[in-house]
């Protein structure tokens, strides 16, 4: 056989040449598929082969300004399922069981989730630790655990309406929530864990956790012990009163502009946050379905968490006179002792507009009497004399036209005239505060500026941020937004203020021990004649140096009476007279108040006579042995009941008769000698509560009590508006 | 007669080293696919073990037989194929509707591969002694045609498209090489064209197919599925790849990735480093293939050599061209790579063909 001839050689090598070249071309085009295409392809396939599960972040906590938390973030767990996993482990029936019991829940619904034709189901949201690590016990395939976290608020109700409260998925929903939720809720961390294409784990380890951020802790300006005594005064006010449109009121520190306490009445329980707390309400949700009762739900839970404060605005009356008192002292129209000669009414433009006592006409008065008596037709007198433009312009200028700029969503302006429509008789309206209306904290805002000597501040909640260390990541300092009115008008009108309260018609926001200055408001809500009343109060203390500028609201009182003076200004007192024990500002008692002190009673039981008669002749009290014996067995009333000096402690000694009950006599509509000299001489104690004619004592009359017994009796005055 | 040398050993080593190297990308890429059907990732190494060793058998067998005496068993190994094919179709495995495997007690052949090496030794046995004849149209080549006619059909009807391709190409390639005409060839591949055309008039959804490689992103979730999770492998390989071992595409992404997608496997776990590697490795097995081609001592072996190397040649080509998305998807094997049981068994002997060449060769004498 002959060696292959040379054209089959040719061929062959023409052969080994296209196949290099083939080749070659192929490895060329692999290159281009790895180096070239390389990066878009590998993260479409990581898209693919991955899953990305969201660990949610810390929420951070929200603290009051001096530390206590007020909403806090629990660590909870989220039960989630990868249905092809339990598939594969064929142990459905088990695992529902199992989840069933430990998580209390329906074994059809769970059996339904992990073996729905998904790549991933949640189980259950937000389990506690204990369940979670029950599951993890099990080791169940394809059952995870997710870390996740639960908001909750320690104190309930407490400052609903400002704090605000989150969503299932932790997001804020409103107020503080809100407004910082993006710096409260931190940044989520992932795990990405690596999934093959049926959606199971890859049998090797391929996670990758990327940390979620907490997020930051918000420090309030509220004062949760401030907050307290408002929730506690204003609700108590809001129940008695009938109050059927809400009540509001804000403390303010008139230096910084902090807001110490801000509270809406009704309230609701931010643990709670989605059920609506009004019965009547709920029951008529009940019986609606569909988009119907989702609709209505919506406008009812919006209702229920709108902070009234901030959002709603009112015509805010004779309050409304501080304003206008500072704009004429300020602009020099009038002079704290000019005259002025109320006839019931003035004549402006052709319209008569009365003052609100025109049944007994205030007559001759300087202008502090005039405020004291809340007169009219002094307001408008001045108003005239400034023009209507100057007082636009204050109007303005005390920032009634405007967002307050407070660090809360949903805040209002307030309605005002426009200014080519504010003619005469506008402003002569205008200048008792009827004819437009303000927000709660346009009010409060503008009435510290008058307080603190004439800056208008921007009202703030919010006072520093705080890493999760505690270490101080912001601090928030108070704005000055504009000087209104100088140092000295605010001085001068303190003053006035101040007579309102210990000589006029807030007599009734008057506590022993602190010089408080303040306003009177009832206004009559549109439209007029339904018998509908905003009673409204707003006063400061002390009137020499203010530290506190309170304002109560209270929105369609249906009681007996609806004037701010009668209602709401008591509530400003209760809450004034708390807060600055508080804040321990050292009380000055006029001499008049130091002989109705009160003193606590002591301790006498178990002592002898002669012991027990020097400690109560210490604390200035008077006594009265029942019996014969040498040793107190016991007294009325009780260890650290609060007495007026000179009250009479009962002591109960060995063979002491059988004790003669008493009938609480009626006290109501008597002054405060009347009635403390009637129930002295029952042989029942007083404790005097304001000043003015008997409103309410307690216990009631009638009842039968042990002699002794202190009878509480709030007084108020009568002559107010 | 020229006396036995020693085989080439360049050739030799090449192939120990795509036979290991093999092994272990079956290894790696059946371990995930294995282990989701048969809770056993060495279930496909296993098995894939045991064929290789027989194939080390075959290879040591053939490289001692002196391909001369192919010579004789041309025509008997032919027929042999021929009855093989026949009986496919009658009494043969049904795999995945297609029958192409036939059971001798547990051992299980593909008589297709058979045949491949059947043709290729009549093919070269009949050329080496008909020298000139093939240059005629009708007296020369046509008769090769209507035996390669025969085994085609046979081949198609199982079906087995790929190894239909596989055969003729191969064939073509062996007639060329012997000496026949190019003109031939282009009259030729006219009906085929034609018939092609037909194919894809009477079913359009043939030429979505067959162009769905040009742009596999627009048939996404259809026709080019599977391509683009073969690109994902090969493209999250970039440079240096995830690591033996460390695919994540053979997760079920790419089912079977041990068979003919192995290569995907490979340029995801070494990148382009190791799909080179690869490449080269073939290039060079294919040179020193011709070149034990150039050298034989007679035309019978020359022709014999080229058309295995061909067979080979031709496979890594159409396998890697399919994967890269580089022309329309034939299932066809990686030889030494992908795990195809019995067929590793005829490449080795076929090796174990080309290394008996070897001693014989002209440059090996003294
Ligand atoms: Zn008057």
């Amino acid at each position: 056989m002959a060696a292959p001839n040379l054209m089959i050689k040719k061929r062959v090598l023409l052969l080994l040449v296209f196949f290099t070249l083939a080749a070659i071309g192929l490895m060329i085009r692999t290159g281009w598929w790895q180096i070239y295409e390389g990066e878009r392809l590998q993260k479409e396939a990581i898209q693919q082969q991955t899953r990305d599960r969201i660990i949610n972040s810390k929420r951070g906590t929200i603290f009051d300004r001096n530390g206590k938390p007020l909403a806090v973030s629990a660590s909870v767990e989220t039960v989630s399922a990868i249905p092809n996993e339990i598939r594969k482990a064929g142990n459905a029936e088990e695992v529902a069981a199992k989840l069933s019991q430990i998580l209390n829940m329906d074994y059809e619904e769970i059996y339904q989730k992990i073996t729905k034709n998904s790549a991933y189901e949640i189980v259950k949201r937000k389990i506690e630790k204990k369940e979670a690590d029950e599951i993890r016990k099990l080791k169940f395939k394809g059952i995870h655990l997710d870390e996740d976290s639960k908001r909750y608020y320690p104190y309930g109700n407490f400052a609903s309406h400002v704090i605000g409260a989150t969503g299932f998925d932790n997001q804020g929903l409103f107020g503080i929530e809100a407004k910082y939720d993006k710096y409260l809720k931190g940044l989520p961390g992932r795990i990405v864990s690596a999934k093959d294409a049926i959606g199971t784990d890859m049998p090797y380890k391929y996670e990758k956790y990327i940390n979620p951020e907490d997020g930051v802790n918000v420090v309030l300006t509220i004062d949760e012990v401030i907050q307290h005594f408002v929730e506690k005064h204003l609700e108590t006010a809001a129940i008695e009163n009938k109050v059927q449109n809400g009540a509001a009121a804000i403390v303010m520190d008139p230096k910084t502009g902090d807001i110490l306490a801000m509270a809406v009445k009704p309230d609701f329980d931010l643990n709670n946050a989605f059920q609506i707390q009004n019965e009547e309400t709920r029951k008529e949700l009940e019986k609606l379905t569909g988009k119907e009762f989702t609709d209505r739900y919506g406008i009812e839970l919006g209702k229920m968490w709108r902070n009234k404060a901030v959002v709603d605005s009112y015509e805010p009356g004779s309050t409304f006179k501080i304003i206008t008192s500072a704009i004429a002292l300020e602009e020099n129209v009038v002079k704290p002792n000019d005259m002025f000669n109320d006839i019931g009414y003035v004549t402006v433009g052709g319209r008569r507009i009365k003052c609100w006592r025109s049944y007994n006409p205030h007559g001759i008065q300087t202008f502090i009497q005039g405020v004291q008596n809340s007169c009219n037709p002094v307001f408008i007198e001045v108003a005239l004399r400034m023009g209507a433009e100057v007082f636009y312009r204050y109007v303005k200028a005390f920032g009634f036209m405007e967002k307050t700029g407070i660090d809360f969503d949903g805040e209002t302006a307030g309605i005002f005239h426009k200014l080519k429509a504010f003619n005469e008789l506008e402003l002569a309206t205008a200048s008792f505060g009827q004819g437009f209306q303000v927000t709660p904290l346009q009010m409060v805002t503008a009435v510290s500026a008058v307080a603190n000597g004439g800056k208008l501040l921007k009202p703030r909640l919010v006072k520093q941020f705080l890493d999760k260390d505690g270490n101080v990541i912001k601090n928030f300092e108070p704005e000055i937004v504009r000087q209104v009115i100088s140092p000295e008008t605010s001085a001068t009108l303190r003053g006035i203020l101040e007579t309102v309260v210990s000589e006029g018609t807030g007599k009734n926001a008057y506590i022993k021990g602190y010089r408080v200055a303040g306003k009177t408001g009832t206004s009559e809500k549109l439209p007029r004649g339904n018998g509908k009343y905003i009673a409204s109060f707003i006063g400061f203390a002390p009137a020499d140096d203010p530290r506190v500028v309170v304002l109560v609201i209270l929105d369609e009182p249906k009681g007996d009476v609806y004037y701010g003076g009668l209602i709401a200004a008591p509530v400003v007192g209760k809450i004034l007279d708390d807060t600055l024990r508080y804040l321990e500002v050292e009380p000055k008692f006029t001499e008049e108040e130091l002989a109705t002190m009160e003193v606590n009673v002591p301790e006498l039981r178990n002592m002898d006579v002669k012991q027990a008669q020097k400690a109560l002749k210490d604390v200035n009290l008077k006594y009265k042995i029942e019996g014969t014996g040498n040793t107190i067995i016991d007294q009325t009333p009780k260890p650290t009941a609060k007495l007026q000096e000179n009250s009479v402690v009962i002591l109960y000694t060995e063979g002491a008769g059988p004790v003669s009950n008493v009938t609480v006599p009626d006290v109501l509509k008597r002054s405060v000698l009347d009635a403390n000299k009637i129930l002295t001489d029952s042989g029942l104690n007083i404790k005097i509560i304001g000043s003015g004619t008997a409103m309410k004592q307690e216990p009631a009359a009638g009842t039968i009590v042990s002699p002794g017994t202190v009878v509480e009796v709030e007084f108020r005055h009568t002559d107010v508006d | 007669m020229k006396g036995r040398g020693a085989f080439d050993f360049g050739f030799f080593l090449t192939v120990m080293i795509l036979l290991s190297f093999g092994l272990i990308m079956v290894f790696s890429a059946s371990s995930a696919d294995a282990f989701y059907r048969y809770n056993d990732s060495y279930f496909v190494i296993k098995r894939q073990l045991i064929w290789a060793v027989l194939g080390l058998f075959a290879m040591f067998f053939m490289a001692s037989f002196n391909y001369k005496r192919l010579d004789k068993l041309a025509i008997p190994f032919l027929l042999l194929s021929i009855v093989l094919l026949a009986a496919v179709l009658v009494v043969g495995t049904e795999v995945k509707g297609a029958q192409r495997w036939l059971g001798f007690g547990g051992l299980t052949i593909q008589p297709s591969e058979v045949a491949k090496l059947a043709i290729i030794i009549f093919f070269s046995s009949r050329l080496s002694k008909k020298k000139d004849k093939i240059q005629k149209f009708f007296t020369g080549l046509m008769p090769y045609l209507m035996i390669l006619g025969v085994i085609a059909a046979l081949v198609i009807m199982e079906p087995h498209l790929s190894g239909t391709v596989v055969i003729i190409l191969v064939s073509v390639i062996l007639l060329f090489a012997a000496g026949a005409r190019i003109f031939h060839f282009v009259i030729l591949s006219l009906p085929a064209i034609a018939g092609l055309v037909y194919a894809v008039i009477i079913e359009p959804y043939r030429m979505r197919r067959i162009v769905s490689f040009l742009d596999p992103w627009q048939y996404k979730m259809n026709e080019g599925w599977q391509i683009i999770q073969s690109l994902y492998a090969i493209g999250s390989g970039g440079l240096f790849g995830l690591g033996l071992g460390r695919s994540r595409q053979k997760f079920l992404y790419i089912p079977e990735a041990h068979n003919d997608f192995i290569f995907s496997i490979i340029c995801e776990e070494l990148g382009f480093v190791g799909a080179a590697t690869v490449i080269i490795l073939f290039i060079i097995l294919i040179w020193r293939g011709i070149k034990i081609a150039l050298n034989a001592p007679d035309t019978f072996g020359s022709l014999l050599t080229t058309g295995i190397i061909s067979l080979i040649a031709v496979q890594v080509i159409i396998n890697i061209a399919v994967v890269t998305s580089s022309m329309p998807v034939t299932g066809m094997p990686l030889p030494f790579f992908s795990a195809g049981g019995s067929s590793l068994v005829f490449i080795m002997g076929g090796m174990g063909i080309i290394l008996n060449v070897s001693r014989y060769s002209n440059c090996n004498r003294g």
